[in-house]
C-alpha cells in the first residue's frame, strides 16, 4: 500500500520546507513540496499539509497575513473541515492563526502577537520545553498527558492572544494541547521558559476537532537527537549523552513525535 | 512638554504596500474599490522637544528612526501643518496594543540629548478609494475573516483612521490644551466602521 502523501506548502519567503520534509518522509509519509505557483485545485491531491516556518511574502503587512488571504488556503479550509491533518509550524502557525483555521469557526479569533518579554522587544531563539495536554488533537494524542518535548522556538511574533478569556476557554476545551514547561513538565508562567508571554502558556492551538494545530516551536528543527540542544536538561538530554557516547539507540529527537502522531493517525485512517 | 510627527516613507516603491495592494483588490470583498494604497511610518515624540531644525538633525543622524539613503522624513509640529493626507484620501495609524512605544529610541535620545521624552511609532496607511463607491473602510482595515480586513488585526492591533486633517498628536496621549503643538485629540481608536463614501 503506498503511504499517505502530504503537501508542504511553501509561500514565497518560507524557508523550513526541506527539514519539514524530511522530518515527514522519517516517519514512513510521502511528503512533497507544493510551491504557491500551483494551482490550487492539485492541492485536494494530498492527504494532509503543513506550512512551515519562515517569512511568508516578507511578513509584510503582518507575519503571516498575506498568505492567509491565499487561494491555497481556501482549498486548506475546505481539506480541515472535511477532517483532513493541517500542521502550522511557526510562520504556519500564523497564517493558520490569521486565516482563522485555528481555532477554526467564521471568523478570526485569535493573534500571534509580538512577544512579550522582559526588558527586551523582537525576535528570540531558544530551546525550551513544552508539555503535552489532554486534547483531541490528532498530532499529540498518542502522547501521554504531561510528556515533555524539548524544542527550539525562533519568533518575534509568537504570543497567543485572544479577547479576553477566550483562550483559558480553549484551553479548557484542550484546544492548547501543547504548553511552555520547565523540563520537569510544569507549566512556565514567566520569561524565558515561557518565551513570548503567550496567555495560558500556550505553545499550540488547535481546531475543536483536532485536526488542525498550529504551533509555534519548530518540531521540524528537533528531529534528531543529536541535535538536542546542550542546554536542555531531562529524560532527552539523557538519550542524546547516551547516544553520544556511542551506545546504540534510536536517533529520533523529540519533535519527531508530533510527526509521528500524524503518520498514525493517517495510517488509521486509510 | 510638545508632541512632533515624523512621517517617514520609502523613495522607492514600496513592495509592502504594493502587496498589501495586490492582495487586497484580488482577495477582498471591496477590493475594487481602492484606487491607491501607500504605506508611512509614523514617529511621535512627546516631551521637551528642541526646535525643529535640532529635531530634525537628531531625527536624521539615528538609525532609531530612519534611513536617509532610502527614506524621506517629514517633520510635523503643528496640527495646522499639512499631513500626508490629500482631499479625498483617508489614513490609517495601525498600533501594536500595549505595543507603540520605542525604549530603544527613548534611551538613544535621552543619552544624546539628556532629555526623557516618550517615543511612539504606528504604521499608517493612506487610502484612495474610487469616487461615488460604496466603500466602507472598516472592510480594508479590520481583520474578521479571509475575505474582509487585512491592516489592522483587531486582537492584537488598534487602528485610528483620518479623513483630512491629521491630529497631532495622534498616537501619543492628548496633551493639556493652548500648549504648543497640540490640538483636541479624538477619542482613542476610533470605530473605523463607517463609510467614507
Amino acid at each position: 500500500m503506498s503511504p499517505p502523501t502530504v503537501a508542504v506548502l511553501q509561500f514565497p519567503g518560507v524557508n523550513c520546507e526541506s527539514e519539514t520534509v524530511r522530518a515527514l518522509e522519517r516517519v514512513g509519509l510521502a511528503a512533497e513540496v507544493f510551491r504557491w505557483k500551483r494551482p490550487p485545485h492539485e492541492l485536494r491531491a494530498f492527504d494532509a499539509y503543513v506550512l512551515p516556518g519562515g517569512f511568508s511574502y516578507q511578513d509584510r503587512v503582518r507575519a503571516g497575513a498575506l498568505a492567509a488571504k491565499d487561494p491555497l488556503v481556501d482549498v486548506l479550509a475546505e481539506a480541515a473541515e472535511r477532517g483532513a491533518p493541517v500542521l502550522g509550524i511557526c510562520n504556519g502557525a500564523q497564517v493558520l492563526v490569521e486565516s482563522g483555521l485555528v481555532p477554526g469557526g467564521d471568523t478570526v479569533e485569535l493573534a500571534l502577537a509580538r512577544n512579550r518579554m522582559p526588558d527586551r522587544s523582537g525576535y528570540y531563539a531558544r530551546w525550551i520545553y513544552v508539555r503535552t495536554e489532554r486534547s483531541a488533537c490528532v498530532f499529540t494524542r498518542h502522547l501521554a498527558p504531561g510528556t515533555v518535548l524539548p524544542m527550539p522556538v525562533a519568533h518575534g511574533e509568537g504570543r497567543f492572544v485572544g479577547e479576553a478569556g477566550r483562550m483559558a476557554v480553549l484551553a479548557d476545551r484542550g484546544q492548547a494541547p501543547l504548553r511552555y514547561s520547565d523540563s520537569n513538565g510544569q507549566v512556565a508562567t514567566e520569561f524565558p521558559a515561557l518565551p513570548n508571554g503567550a496567555e495560558v502558556s500556550a505553545a499550540a492551538v488547535c481546531n475543536a476537532r483536532g485536526n488542525v494545530l498550529a504551533i509555534m516551536p519548530h518540531p521540524e528543527r528537533a528531529q534528531d537527537l543529536g541535535a538536542v540542544c546542550r542546554s536542555i536538561a531531562g529524560e532527552w538530554a539523557e538519550r542524546r549523552t547516551r547516544l553520544a557516547a556511542g551506545n546504540p539507540g534510536p536517533e529520533d529527537g523529540p519533535g519527531l513525535e508530533l510527526f509521528r502522531g500524524l503518520a498514525q493517525y493517517l495510517k488509521g485512517s486509510k | 512638554m510638545r508632541v512632533a510627527q515624523a512621517w517617514i516613507s520609502l523613495h522607492a516603491e514600496d513592495p509592502e504596500a504594493v502587496s498589501a495592494l495586490a492582495v487586497a483588490r484580488s482577495r477582498l470583498a471591496v477590493g475594487d474599490e481602492i484606487v491607491a494604497l501607500t504605506r508611512l511610518r509614523l514617529i511621535e515624540l512627546r516631551g521637551p522637544l528642541p526646535t525643529r531644525p535640532r529635531l530634525e538633525r537628531l531625527l536624521h543622524g539615528s538609525i532609531q528612526f530612519y534611513n536617509p539613503h532610502k527614506e524621506r522624513c517629514e517633520v510635523r509640529t503643528n496640527a495646522r501643518e499639512a499631513g500626508p493626507a490629500k482631499p479625498g484620501q483617508h489614513v490609517v495609524v495601525v498600533t501594536e496594543r500595549d505595543g507603540e512605544r520605542r525604549p530603544a529610541a527613548e534611551r538613544w535620545w535621552l543619552h544624546e540629548t539628556g532629555s526623557r521624552i516618550e517615543v511612539r511609532e504606528g504604521v499608517a496607511w493612506r487610502i484612495e478609494i474610487a469616487p461615488g463607491s460604496k466603500f466602507v473602510l472598516d472592510d480594508l482595515v479590520t481583520v474578521r475573516d479571509r475575505r474582509h480586513g487585512l491592516l489592522c488585526h483587531p486582537r492584537s492591533q488598534e487602528a485610528r483612521v483620518a479623513s483630512g486633517r491629521i491630529p497631532l498628536p495622534w498616537i501619543s496621549p492628548p496633551l493639556a490644551d493652548g500648549v504648543e503643538g497640540s490640538v483636541v485629540s479624538p477619542p482613542r481608536n476610533p470605530s473605523v466602521e463607517r463609510s467614507v463614501a
